[in-house]
């Protein structure tokens, strides 16, 4: 097994009196993907945004390639320096600015030239398929085109990690099915760490190498190394 | 939902028809006198070159303004959605405090400071400030410091209504500050540019400072065509260039602003990105500000008003026009808000072609300068037959109030109608409720804040109003404000500061009355 490319040790978060996550522990392998599953309200989304940086816990620390970046009440390292790609729930694709100007604004904040911009704006257009929609702006898209702008967005900055907060959630289920597979295969070429937040078993069993049950902001169960189960066309 | 309902239509048609009359009317006589007199009249103020001046000064107060003001207010909007800072209630109040003084005030209290005989004068024994203090440029400062609340306040309105996970996804690849600049603040950009075009408007309709600083710009040659030379077509004449510009600048800044002008609430409650580091300075930034505005000026009016003898017999003296000044914006801000509660309604409920298109009108009718509402006013009613009856009284104080402040009190009432829901009408419709008992019993309760809300600031805007009152006074008829304005020339300065100060303390009683009954409320 890989070393750990995520690393969760005895991490817990309040809301005022409600308890999000409960000392919750796990490892993600490098290379490897996780899905995180449970229903709503169990602090999937939580654990996501503490990994990212944008929530800081209550106790416990979070590890990134073995590098402490948020340990209990402080954040070590800024969500921007820890080299991670984000798919949020709703996207949050940025309105005011094209699917190429979404993607410049990330690589604005890596010192690259011109050329080298362009060129991985290029390629992350390539790998989700939408290159001839870079001029276009976020609301003149269809739902999967934006998944991909948002997919195209989280990797163009060649992340370690990968964090996806049920991106799928609101599409049906040809498209569904047909993004998880672009999933999986972006997840293998580029070799990326991933987190995925689910409560749909079925994502569970076409992306994870690694299930983690969670219920009422505790970890229930983790299933083991798994074989992906290949999507049906 | 309430087709067919009578007592709807009578309601909503009697509204209209009076709003027709007193804020419609006016401008549209104007432009029709206008129109019917020809081009003659406007080919001697093109080619003059006393025009040519007018139209810089106009233009420079009104850019000035609306750069300076966005200069200050912006980053303090931007402080007041993004930064921590303590007592953020308190201090928001404080801050928006400058736009509640009429302007005239604070620019008094400015001469008094910087003239050859003000304060700065007596302190250096020099006579430095003087011609600094009657100039274009003092006029855009002191309307700056009255005005930037605006921008402040649309500036945190529109970061508070950004979408928090758009930031969120910025900050996991950029730096706090590049969030800012990159993703922020070009989302709340058509917001802070609208208001930026509304101080526009405002700061060239605005007569009082002009008047007091000795700037010539059209709204004071429109009040000297019309009160010294009595030369009415002149009046008008110069009235419609400026009419034209203000409604032109208010219809864009209105279209800019889209449904953002009523729409109160934040539609994503994500919290937005913080900067914790900046409490302190930002602390500092806003109450130095707003002691500049506000704590300066009244210092200065108290101590030039402490050298009165009486202060008493100052008060004593001006009794009939203080009375009446409170009569009178009492009654306006209750008509105000008796015929704007409905157009805010329909403003509300209305399809979003009919709901666009009326709140452009509505923002441009709030933006016609004053002294030309004035004028129109005059030529409307002043008269013979049963039209001109009411000409000569103090209603036309009432119809000058409603004029200008049913279109703002409508704006902020259909803020408010909004938050009500339809279904709740819905609900007591299929019920088989009455349309005008629902209003009573189900909307109307709810929007009692906001009904008070509007009824302070127009009662505020009433007590403070000056380029209509002083156009359209009956003979031997004066309010406060004109009261003032009239005696400065004549009068020793402390009788005129006592008395600034005296409209001062009434205005702020009354929105901490206000301030008082939100806190009651939110309390329980």
């Amino acid at each position: 097994m890989n070393a750990a490319a995520i690393t969760l040790a005895d991490v817990t978060k309040r809301f005022e009196s409600h308890v999000a996550l409960d000392r919750v522990s796990f490892e993600v392998a490098a290379g490897s993907a996780a899905v995180i599953l449970g229903p709503s309200g169990c602090g999937k989304t939580t654990l996501l945004r503490i990994i990212s940086g944008l929530e800081v816990p209550d106790t416990g620390h979070v590890l990134l390639n073995e590098t402490t970046v948020s340990d209990a009440g402080r954040t070590i390292v800024p969500p921007h320096q820890r080299r991670l790609g984000f798919v949020f729930q709703d996207l949050a694709l940025w309105p005011h600015l094209t699917v190429r100007e979404n993607l410049d604004f990330v690589l604005g904040s890596m010192r690259l030239s011109r050329g080298d911009r362009s060129r991985r704006a290029q390629e992350a257009l390539a790998l989700v398929r939408i290159e001839q929609f870079s001029a276009r702006y976020p609301h003149q898209l269809s739902g999967g085109e934006q998944q991909r702008v948002a997919l195209a967005r989280a990797i163009v900055g060649e992340p370690r990690v990968l964090l996806l907060d049920e991106p799928l959630s609101s599409l049906d289920p040809e498209l569904r099915a047909e993004l998880r597979s672009e999933l999986v295969r972006l997840q293998e070429a580029l070799h990326l760490t991933m987190v995925y937040v689910t409560h749909d078993r079925d994502d569970a069993a076409v992306l994870a190498h690694r299930v983690v049950e969670m219920r009422a902001g505790r970890i229930l169960a983790i299933h083991g190394e798994q074989n992906r189960r290949q999507e049906q066309a | 939902m309430w087709r067919g309902q009578r007592s709807r239509t009578v309601v909503i048609g009697v509204v209209f028809a009076a709003f027709l009359v007193c804020c419609v009317l006016p401008i549209a006589y104007l432009v029709v006198t206008t129109l019917a007199e020809g081009s003659g009249a406007y080919a001697a103020l093109v080619l003059d070159s006393r025009q040519r001046g007018l139209l810089f000064n106009t233009a420079f107060l009104g850019i000035g303004t609306a750069l300076l003001t966005t200069a200050i207010g912006a980053p303090l909007g931007i402080a007041l959605a993004r930064v921590p800072v303590r007592r953020k209630a308190v201090i928001r109040l404080i801050a928006a405090a400058p736009a509640l003084l009429p302007p005239y005030v604070v620019a008094l209290a400015w001469i008094y400071l910087g003239s050859s005989g003000g304060l700065l004068a007596a302190l250096t024994g020099q006579d430095l400030f003087s011609e600094w203090t009657y100039s274009l440029p003092a006029a855009i400062f002191i309307l700056s410091l009255v005005l930037y609340p605006l921008p402040m306040l649309a500036t945190e309105v529109a970061m508070r209504r950004i979408d928090g996970r758009l930031e969120e996804a910025a900050l996991i690849v950029a730096p706090p500050h590049r969030v800012l600049w990159r993703i922020t603040l070009p989302l709340a950009a058509p917001t802070i540019v609208a208001a930026a075009l509304i101080v526009f408007v405002l700061a060239v309709s605005e007569f009082g400072v002009p008047g007091l600083l000795r700037v010539r710009v059209y709204t004071t040659e429109v009040f000297t065509a019309f009160a010294a030379l009595y030369d009415f077509a002149r009046a008008i004449a110069l009235a419609v260039p400026l009419l034209l510009a203000s409604v032109a600048v208010a219809a864009a800044a209105a279209a800019l602003l889209g449904d953002r002008l009523v729409a109160s609430r934040r539609s994503i409650g994500v919290s937005p990105v913080v900067f914790g580091g900046w409490r302190r300075p930002a602390e500092v930034a806003i109450l130095l500000v707003a002691a500049t505005a506000v704590a300066l000026p009244i210092l200065i009016l108290g101590r030039e008003a402490l050298a009165a003898r009486s202060l008493g017999a100052v008060v004593t003296g001006s009794v009939n026009a203080i009375v009446s000044s409170l009569l009178l914006s009492a009654v306006g801000a209750t008509l105000v808000v008796a015929v704007a509660l409905w157009l805010g309604y329909v403003q509300a409920r209305a399809g979003r072609a009919f709901r666009r298109g009326f709140q452009v009108v509505l923002v441009a009718l709030f933006a016609v300068p004053s002294t030309i509402v004035g004028v129109g006013l005059i030529g409307l009613w002043n008269r013979a037959g049963p039209l001109g009856a009411l000409y000569g009284t103090d209603l036309m104080f009432v119809l000058g109030y409603l004029a200008r402040f049913v279109p703002v009190a409508a704006l902020i009432l259909a803020a408010t109608a909004q938050t009500v829901s339809v279904s709740q009408e819905e609900a007591a419709a299929v019920s088989g409720t009455g349309w005008l008992r629902t209003i009573r019993g189900i909307v109307l309760p709810q929007m009692r804040l906001g009904i008070a809300a509007a009824w302070v600031i127009a009662f505020v805007l009433a007590f403070g109003e000056l380029g209509v009152s002083i156009l359209v006074a009956p003979p031997g008829e004066a309010t406060l404000p004109i009261r003032i304005y009239t005696i400065i020339a004549n009068t020793p300065a402390s009788h005129v500061a006592a008395l600034a100060l005296l409209q001062s303390l009434v205005i702020f009683t009354t929105i901490a009355a206000l301030g008082a009954a939100a806190s009651v409320r939110e309390a329980k």
